[in-house]
């Protein structure tokens, strides 16, 4: 009898407590509006740049725009990655996007602009656009007009081990496919895994044959292809079938079907601990490398992808991507103000020191110090073509697509003509 | 049996026991003990021991006010959202077990079909609703869902156990006056103790461990919950694999923790229903 | 003196009853309708709750699936049924289907009763049951964010934690690649699955076995059954209710697996572990097709559905008669 009133009287206690504390609580909820009592517009900036030292360097940046502009408070909104995707998507949905929001451009820009949520910033950005690099400026270009600025542009290319490819016999760098295939081979026979690949996440598969299509059929025929949403031209068979060829070498890791990019037992640890020589990836490689695995300093080096024989497309035309930011339609003046100071010389000279991105102003390459940077600095600089990532080119889906169909390629289960046809199929649904 | 054939006896049982305990352990102590290394370390000497005890990663996230804030919030949001739903359903549940009448198992079906949908699909809408319902950003936007879809699981398992008192116990209730929900009240929730513990602590370890929800509903962090932390911890620090661990860690902690002591009033609950007079 | 409901909620033939009159007729109509009322009373708050926030969305996910629709605005491409037929000839879909049979069968022959064996060698009074209890729980605790990070250590290939124990033990060519090759990948999944779930069912068990009355196994006892007998025959009857539960939840909770495989292996290798939900989530959250993605959980709704009714009728059905009151008009 006695531990049944306890029992009740607990209960209650449980559900008086937890109804007030609720209560209470929810009516300080929900309050937060960008509401200027006092003359201070509160513009809200969301970005992705959860890890150091991006995160002190633009909440410091965020503070010294303030400090320009007393009638301005930046409010930051900063999730990561994926919760930040997930996120958008909510919000796109429900049509309200932050004033000033992170963006990678291509498809799911469009996406945004079609549905009218996003501020046109041509006229207003046109006195000082022209300053930044053009390859920086293209991803958030759309029928002409600008939907986002840039603080952010890089490519991909390989990254390999030096010693490694010493051990091997490979003197330089291959600048053919075939020379690749043959450098491929060369560490196959001392034992060295040639390739680190994370196949799980599926779009470092897709660099290869990204580039494969650039290299065989041309930056032209692959615009081309996208607008009139045609992927089974010869050129980009060709490109599976070359892909196939490598894939048939075996040259990646033991398990790498399953593997991730940045774990300590994925890609980036692979070629960073010294098991693998070479991964293709973009300029934040090095980074991720000694973060989750060693690192390879000075041993480590840059070459661009290979040139196919035969094919239309040049070495020096480059694949990659970067970031920008987008104002929701109707935002305050005070957002078109911050997208200037961000691009600013001094700006982009802070963030190339301190957070070691390469430089949308050209002028603010001089701060790079980092060798391979540079290197990859200077292959932007002379690209003569940009393609942006194909995921984030196009149309979500068709994005997904590709992603799917060349790890299928890559695992066997599809040929290079079905690779093609699928993304074919998916490109005219999206229609 | 002499203390010695009885202690042969249930040996295999013990063997059987351990092994299944290690294999449930291990993937835990991992765990733990990656929290105690350098990431590079992980890479190198993943199952060892760690070569130097950095009591850094956990100390610093303790440290940080962010993790209690987090925390807090998570339990908050737990507890009223256990509340809720236990509450609700067992007055469904009730209803169910004990009355018969037109249409009961039409709704039964009802709400089971609950189950049956999958919350993925369900978020975008249910943003909408609750935008529109002008709920988000508010701890009841979290708590209101989570109860709703936590209500078809609570109320079978309830049901089931709600229909095994027996009858007799309910004659000599009301032939004593008491009003169903008296008996309700005084009779059957004391003596379903173990079924409430048990939906108890499902709905505490499912609302603890739901990310997607707070995540869509959340937009300023200062009612972010322990998962979102998780992520956004794991989005920061990704490639530094042992802090990532560490906070993990801790926050299991706290729901294993809970777990411990609602085991004993479980075990409580059931000495002391288990008197027969 | 007597309360309102009595006279038609008594069970068992030996109470007697005045009489019917006229006046009493009325009053069990009455009666009748109080009884229906309250039953329903109590039904409320979880009405409110379920249909507002549940049946809702819900609602809107099916109106949706028959659109082709961006997840922008509102639906507004209307394209009948075409969604579902390009479901029905999506090879990853037919391939999904198939894996959730797998993993329905493999839960329902292996993990249930690996469970229930659990749960009842941790009735007895045994040394340490409460250690054993917490241990074997704790991992449904978990949040499948820590469940996936663990075990894509433990079974990473040469690396990972598995590889080394087999290596230890002298079973090297056991090892493969795990999570990786897609042959193995549904196996392994399975094996984390049980890892994480197996305590929930045997929670549910515990409790189930221990609101039977010990006097019962005791009578067995008495009477000359061996523990296996007295399993047989006494506890698994008793147990019966609670076992329907789990296999019901267990066969639900197959078909709708998401969170463990999308942390684990997002579907791959190539989709060899994808399941419905998996794909669903890649429509509708990646590529932005919602309509498509909202045809999925219809179809994943309708497999629910059906299987819930037809376990609902042939299976539950025994256990509506007995222990629950029922209405009597007549008082016999």
């Amino acid at each position: 009898m006695g531990d049944r009133a306890l029992s009740r009287r607990g209960f209650l206690a449980a559900s008086a407590a937890a109804g007030m504390g609720v209560t209470a609580l929810s009516a300080c909820g929900g309050d937060s509006d960008g509401g200027s009592s006092d003359g201070t517009t509160t513009v809200e900036w969301w970005n992705i740049s959860t890890t150091e030292p991006a995160k002190t360097v633009w909440a410091g940046l965020a503070k010294k725009f303030e400090a320009q502009n007393p009638k301005v408070k930046l409010k930051i909104v900063q999730l990561e990655n994926d919760a930040y995707k997930s996120k958008m998507t909510a919000l796109t949905a429900s049509g309200k996007l932050p004033d000033i929001f992170h963006t990678w451009g291509g498809g799911v820009l469009k996406q945004q602009v079609d549905a009218g949520l996003v501020e046109d910033v041509t006229d207003r950005t046109k006195p000082w656009v022209d300053g930044l690099l053009s390859v920086a400026k293209a991803p958030y270009i759309l029928d002409d007009r600008t939907y986002a600025i840039p603080f952010d542009i890089g490519m991909v290319g390989f990254w390999y081990n030096k010693a490694l490819f010493k051990q091997a016999g490979v003197s330089t760098p291959p600048t053919t496919w075939s020379g690749f295939l043959d450098a491929v081979k060369k560490l196959r026979a001392k034992g060295i895994t040639p390739l680190a690949l994370a196949g799980k996440e599926k779009w470092p598969g897709m660099y290869y044959w990204a580039y494969l299509a650039m290299r065989t059929a041309g930056l032209d025929a692959l615009q081309k292809a996208s607008d009139d949403k045609d992927f089974t031209g010869a050129g980009f068979v060709e490109a599976g079938q070359h892909l196939k060829e490598l894939v048939q070498l075996h040259p990646f890791q033991k398990g790498f079907l399953g593997a991730a990019y940045s774990t300590p037992t994925g890609q980036a640890a692979s070629v960073g601990n010294g098991k693998a020589a070479m991964e293709l990836m973009g300029q934040w490689a090095p980074a991720v490398e000694a973060d989750a695995g060693k690192g390879l300093g000075k041993n480590l080096g840059f070459f661009p992808f290979p040139a196919v024989e035969g094919g239309k497309g040049v070495i020096t035309e480059v694949f990659g991507g970067g970031g920008g930011h987008a104002l929701r339609k109707g935002a305050p003046q005070a957002a078109v103000d911050f997208l200037k100071f961000f691009a600013s010389e001094t700006t982009d000279i802070q963030l190339v020191k301190k957070t070691g991105v390469l430089p949308v102003v050209p002028a603010a390459e001089s701060a790079i110090t980092d060798p391979n940077t540079k290197a990859v600095q200077a292959q932007l600089k002379g690209a003569t073509g940009f393609q942006l990532f194909l995921d984030q080119a196009y149309a979500p889906a068709v994005g997904q697509e590709v992603n799917d169909s060349v790890a299928a390629l890559i695992a066997g289960s599809k040929s290079p003509e079905q690779v093609t046809q699928s993304i074919t199929k998916t490109a005219k649904e999206e229609q | 049996m002499t203390r010695k054939t009885k202690a042969v006896r249930t040996l295999p049982l013990h063997v059987a026991l351990v092994a299944v305990g290690a294999l449930m352990v291990v993937p835990l102590v991992y765990a733990a003990l990656s929290g105690f290394k350098s990431t590079d370390e992980l890479s190198r000497n993943a199952f060892g021991l760690p070569e130097h005890w950095l009591t850094g990663n956990y100390t610093d996230i303790l440290g940080s006010g962010d993790f209690w804030r987090l925390l807090g919030n998570s339990t908050l949001i737990a507890v009223a959202t256990t509340v809720l739903v236990v509450a609700v359903s067992a007055l469904a549940a009730f209803s169910f077990a004990r009355f018969a009448f037109r249409g009961r198992e039409l709704m039964f079906t009802f709400f089971t079909m609950g189950l049956m949908f999958p919350f993925a699909v369900a978020a975008l809408p249910l943003f909408l609703l609750l935008r529109y319902l002008d709920l988000l950003d508010n701890p009841l936007g979290v708590i209101l869902p989570q109860a709703a879809y936590g209500l078809p699981m609570t109320i079978i398992i309830l049901r089931g156990f709600f229909r095994q008192i027996p009858g007799e116990l309910e004659e000599a209730a009301t032939l004593d006056g008491c009003s169903p929900f008296g008996f309700f009240w005084r009779v059957l929730l004391p003596m379903a103790r173990p079924a409430l513990g048990t939906v108890s602590v499902l709905a505490v370890v499912t609302s603890w461990n739901n990310f997607f929800l707070p995540l869509l509903v959340f937009t300023d962090n200062t009612w972010w919950t322990l998962p979102i932390g998780v992520q956004q911890f794991q989005g920061q620090y990704s490639a530094e694999y042992a802090r990532v661990f560490a906070y993990l860690v801790l926050a299991m902690v706290p729901a294993l923790a809970f777990y411990s002591v609602a085991e004993r009033q479980l075990v409580g609950g059931l000495t002391a229903g288990a008197t027969k007079g | 003196m007597t309360s309102t409901f009595l006279p038609d909620r008594r069970s068992g033939p030996d109470v007697e009853l005045p009489p019917p009159s006229a006046a009493f007729a009325r009053g069990r109509a009455r009666r009748r309708l109080l009884n229906w009322l309250t039953a329903v009373g109590f039904q409320v708050p979880a009405l409110v709750l379920f249909i507002g926030l549940v049946l809702l969305p819900m609602l809107f996910a099916l109106y949706a699936a028959f659109f082709r629709w961006g997840g922008f605005g509102m639906p507004s491409d209307y394209t009948g049924t075409d969604n579902f037929t390009r479901l029905f000839k999506d090879p990853v879909f037919l391939g999904d289907l198939w894996r959730c049979l797998v993993l329905v069968v493999l839960s329902l022959a292996l993990q249930l009763p690996f469970a229930l064996a659990m749960a009842v060698a941790l009735n007895q009074r045994l040394r340490g049951r409460a250690v054993y209890r917490m241990l074997f729980f704790a991992p449904y605790v978990l949040s499948e964010a820590i469940t996936g990070v663990l075990f894509s250590m433990v079974f990473a290939p040469d690396d990972g934690l598995a590889d080394h124990v087999l290596g230890g033990i002298g079973l090297d060519g056991l090892g493969g690649e795990w999570f990786a090759d897609p042959s193995y990948v549904m196996a392994t999944l399975f094996l984390v699955m049980t890892w994480k779930y197996f305590g929930f069912h045997m929670m549910l068990y515990l409790a189930g076995l221990q609101s039977i009355p010990a006097e019962l196994t005791e009578a067995a006892l008495i009477d000359g059954a061996n523990a296996w007998q007295r399993f047989r025959n006494v506890t698994l009857p008793l147990l019966a209710p609670t076992l329907r539960i789990s296999v019901f939840l267990s066969v639900i909770g197959s078909i709708q697996l998401f969170d463990l495989v999308w942390v684990v292996t997002q579907g791959g290798p190539d989709h060899h572990s994808e399941t419905m939900a998996v794909t669903m989530f890649q429509y509708g959250f990646k590529r932005y097709q919602v309509g498509y993605a909202s045809a999925i959980s219809v179809v994943m709704f309708g497999i629910c559905l059906v299987f819930a009714l037809a376990y609902q009728r042939f299976v539950l059905r025994r256990d509506l008669e007995g222990a629950t009151t029922t209405m009597r008009g007549d008082g016999k």
